[in-house]
């Protein structure tokens, strides 16, 4: 039998929790070290719990040499020993409670190898919470460095130099002029992809509201886009956008490059938002522990029932309280 | 090695290849980035402007040579995105205007040459271009220079354009220049019974008016109204809807001094496409005359052609008004807040259900790009055409919206569009000026 605590743990882990992701990584890979991480946690306590020593083995502390031991007392043929030790339930004979199979865990964002930042997972009977998000398509923000004079292959600092150009006549000013011209092209982009005909009542309706979902998950639109940090050839864009994925947030800044008469790359990609899920909510790989990924869940579960439009919304417009921008 | 194969699994994962990303087939040479040369690529000078014209091509007043191709005609007829214009690039454009089928363009230049002209000139309102003796152009598809007599061309600019149905006025620094029909003494001079305007090489000039400095100039359909330094107002031109403001409905041949309710005002700005003009004063306050048969303007006596300038009550509730702008049968108006409001018969900008108002209608800020993402969006200026409208953003975007006769609207397609929506465009606007059947717009470039 299994401890009563690791049972109630195990239950309780069901639902979204929000980690963050460490940029050079996968996510299929995050998801194996989460679900080894649970399981050998959860396995551990059980172990714990389950296993007092008896009183008589106590000074034996070597619990591998266990079996050899046991063997050892059970051929002197001292009955009393042979009874307090019962090696049916031994965890080196059974294995572990919890296996890595026995965890259902899925991602309701993506991000790519390159990308840092939040990321929620859906464990168990969350899973289906974590499709309904995905399914959803809720906005992402993003910041984004970039750095002025080179292009490079891939987009990224890793890939091989291809061009390199001049960047010092480059002010703030006109990165931002072309960015608030980006951000407009995109939200003119939002009327004709939301599926409504624009000569209807119906799109005015839609257009007054402000912000509206794409109809198709492929329609990248952007909705925000502003510099925050321009310094030297690096520059930092924060990104708020919907249906985008790591290619597409490069090739921006390939794009912003060539607009200003110049080349750029991509440095780091960090996801800072994730409907309402930021940063703060986020759980670093360090602190993966079972406490602190049942409390994380606890909030992201309390989050969640504050703004139901995230599982289940009813209007292509897009809910204020998603647009509060991260601090 | 296949017993220790589990053991070392893991430590090939920490390979040198794993952890340093995606495989490459070849490894980056790091000479080679340093035997790279640095491109310097050209940032354009500080004067420069991109013009981009959109709408109907056949009149050739985008600037644009058309052909009458068989195959494609229905193509080329109209250009339904704003096109950059060659021009643009070979002269530095100050400033435009827009008439009925006909543009104009002020550059900056040292010699007579300061005033180029496109589109239709069957009276002569884009200079006399002959091609043999007698036998002027009536279409032109290319800008074409205007020769204004300077006394000092190297130091006098042209500082204001206006463009009505077949005259233009230009205002530099050495007075007012008016060209075109004058039927109705639309251009200030005398009007000549039977004068052939298709071969006239008239060029009138107004220094100044009762020795004060012209400001500015707008032109409606066939009248013309001027702006002194202190703010008074002088018009003629075709008068029979009241739109000279003279409290008389006759035709006018020479500039003559508007009162009624603008008096003592000092008016800032003028506004007129058709046949109702708007004018603004320094405190914000907007008054207007003219035809207002469409709810421009309501007046308790019920008269629908006003010969002389009214207060308008209507909109002193709005606030200050900053901006104003007259199509054929709508008016608009801009706030200090940045808000626009609408009324008149029209597309107003605000959904297809929307059709006539008397009242002003607020055109929600949402639609000209204001919301959570760009909460600093505000319009800085308007203008009309004599179906359609545009906005100008503080972030330079343009945003239109009207009848889209032709193309006009440079959306993209060929429905009217019923309420602001951007138009795609490479550069932050400037300038923008409708005409009937196109448009024109003033853009710096992003860098």
């Amino acid at each position: 039998m299994p401890n009563p605590d690791s049972i109630m743990l195990w239950k309780a882990l069901k639902g979204i929790i929000c980690v963050y992701k460490p940029a050079e990584i996968s996510v299929k890979n995050l998801r194996k070290t989460l679900i080894t991480k649970l399981c050998n946690d959860l396995s551990e306590l059980d172990v714990k719990l389950r296993y007092p020593m008896p009183e008589s083995i106590t000074n034996n502390s070597d619990s591998t040499s266990l079996a050899r031991q046991a063997t050892e007392i059970s051929l002197t043929t001292n009955q009393s020993i042979t009874k307090s030790l019962d090696l049916r339930y031994h965890p080196l004979v059974i294995g572990p409670r919890y296996r890595d199979e026995d965890l259902f865990v899925s991602w309701s964002n993506y991000l790519g190898w390159n990308t840092s930042g939040v990321l929620l997972f859906g464990l168990r009977r969350g899973t289906q919470v974590a499709k309904f998000i995905r399914e959803n398509r809720s906005t992402r923000a993003y910041r984004i460095n970039g750095v002025f004079g080179k292009a490079t292959d891939n987009g990224f600092q890793t890939g091989k130099v291809v061009e390199k150009s001049t960047w010092k006549y480059i002010k703030h000013v006109h990165i931002q002029r072309i960015l608030s011209s980006m951000q407009a092209s995109h939200q003119k982009k939002m009327y004709e992809a939301c599926g409504v005909d624009l000569n209807s009542q119906l799109a005015y309706d839609l257009a007054v509201k402000g912000p509206i979902r794409p109809v198709d998950s492929k329609i990248p639109i952007i909705y925000g886009l502003k510099c925050i940090d321009y310094e030297g050839p690096s520059f930092t864009i924060e990104v708020q956008c919907i249906n985008e994925n790591e290619i597409y947030l490069t090739n921006l800044i390939q794009e912003i490059g060539l607009k200003l008469h110049s080349t750029a790359h991509t440095r780091t990609i960090k996801c800072i938002r994730h409907s309402c899920f930021t940063l703060e909510h986020a759980l670093l790989q360090k602190h993966w522990n079972l406490h602190n990924i049942t409390e994380n869940m606890d909030k992201c579960n309390r989050l969640l029932v504050e703004n139901e439009e995230i599982v289940n919304q009813s209007s292509p417009v897009l809910r204020k309280g998603r647009l509060a921008p991260v601090p | 090695m296949n017993k220790f194969s589990r053991i070392l699994y893991p430590v090939s994962k920490c390979n040198k290849r794993f952890v340093s990303g995606p495989k490459r087939k070849y490894p980056i040479d790091p000479e080679h980035e340093r035997s790279l040369p640095v491109f310097q690529y050209s940032v354009s000078n500080e004067n420069y402007r991109r013009v981009f014209s959109w709408g109907n091509i056949c009149t050739g007043a985008l600037g644009k040579p058309f052909h009458k191709s068989e195959e494609n005609i229905d193509k080329l007829k109209h250009l339904q995105f704003p096109k950059r214009l060659t021009f643009g690039e070979q002269h530095q454009v100050v400033t435009a205007a827009c008439g009925f089928g006909f543009t104009v363009f002020a550059v900056q230049s040292d010699t007579n040459q300061k005033v180029y002209g496109t589109g239709i000139n069957t009276d002569s309102q884009i200079g006399y271009h002959e091609i043999r003796k007698d036998h002027p152009l009536e279409v032109i598809f290319l800008p074409k220079p205007i020769d204004l007599p300077f006394k000092n061309p190297v130091k006098s600019k042209v500082t204001k354009l206006a463009a009505g149905r077949a005259h233009i006025l230009v205002l530099t620094d050495e007075g007012l220049f008016t060209l075109g029909n004058n039927a109705y003494g639309q251009c200030g001079r005398k009007v000549i019974p039977n004068e052939n305007y298709s071969k006239s090489n008239y060029i009138n000039h107004i220094e100044n008016i009762d020795d004060k400095k012209i400001v500015d100039v707008m032109c409606g359909q066939d009248h013309s109204l001027i702006l002194t330094e202190d703010g008074s107002v002088y018009s003629c031109g075709w008068g029979a809807d009241g739109q000279t403001g003279l409290e008389h409905f006759n035709n006018c041949s020479e500039f003559t001094k508007v009162n009624g309710d603008i008096q003592n005002e000092k008016i800032i700005k003028l506004s007129s496409r058709s046949d109702f003009v708007l004018a603004l004063n320094d405190k914000g306050q907007v008054f207007g005359w003219g035809n207002t048969e469409y709810g421009q303007m309501t007046l308790p006596g019920g008269d629908q052609q006003v010969a002389s300038p009214h207060y308008i009550k209507m909109l002193s509730n709005l606030g200050r008004i900053k901006c104003i702008a007259t199509a054929g049968a709508f008016c608009l108006v801009l706030n200090d807040n940045g808000q626009v409001f609408s009324w008149g018969y029209g597309l107003l900008g605000t959904g297809p259900v929307a059709e006539l108002s008397r009242k002003p209608i607020h055109i929600p800020d949402t639609l000209f790009g204001k919301n959570d993402y760009q909460s600093d969006s505000t319009v800085i200026d308007i203008t009309c055409g004599l179906y359609h409208s545009a906005a100008i953003t503080n972030h330079g975007d343009l945003f239109i919206w009207g009848r889209n006769k032709n193309g006009c609207l440079g959306l993209g397609r060929p429905e009217d569009q019923f309420f602001p929506l951007k138009v795609a465009i490479g550069g932050y606007v400037e300038q923008v000026i409708c005409g009937i059947d196109h448009s024109i717009a003033i853009c710096k470039p992003f860098i």
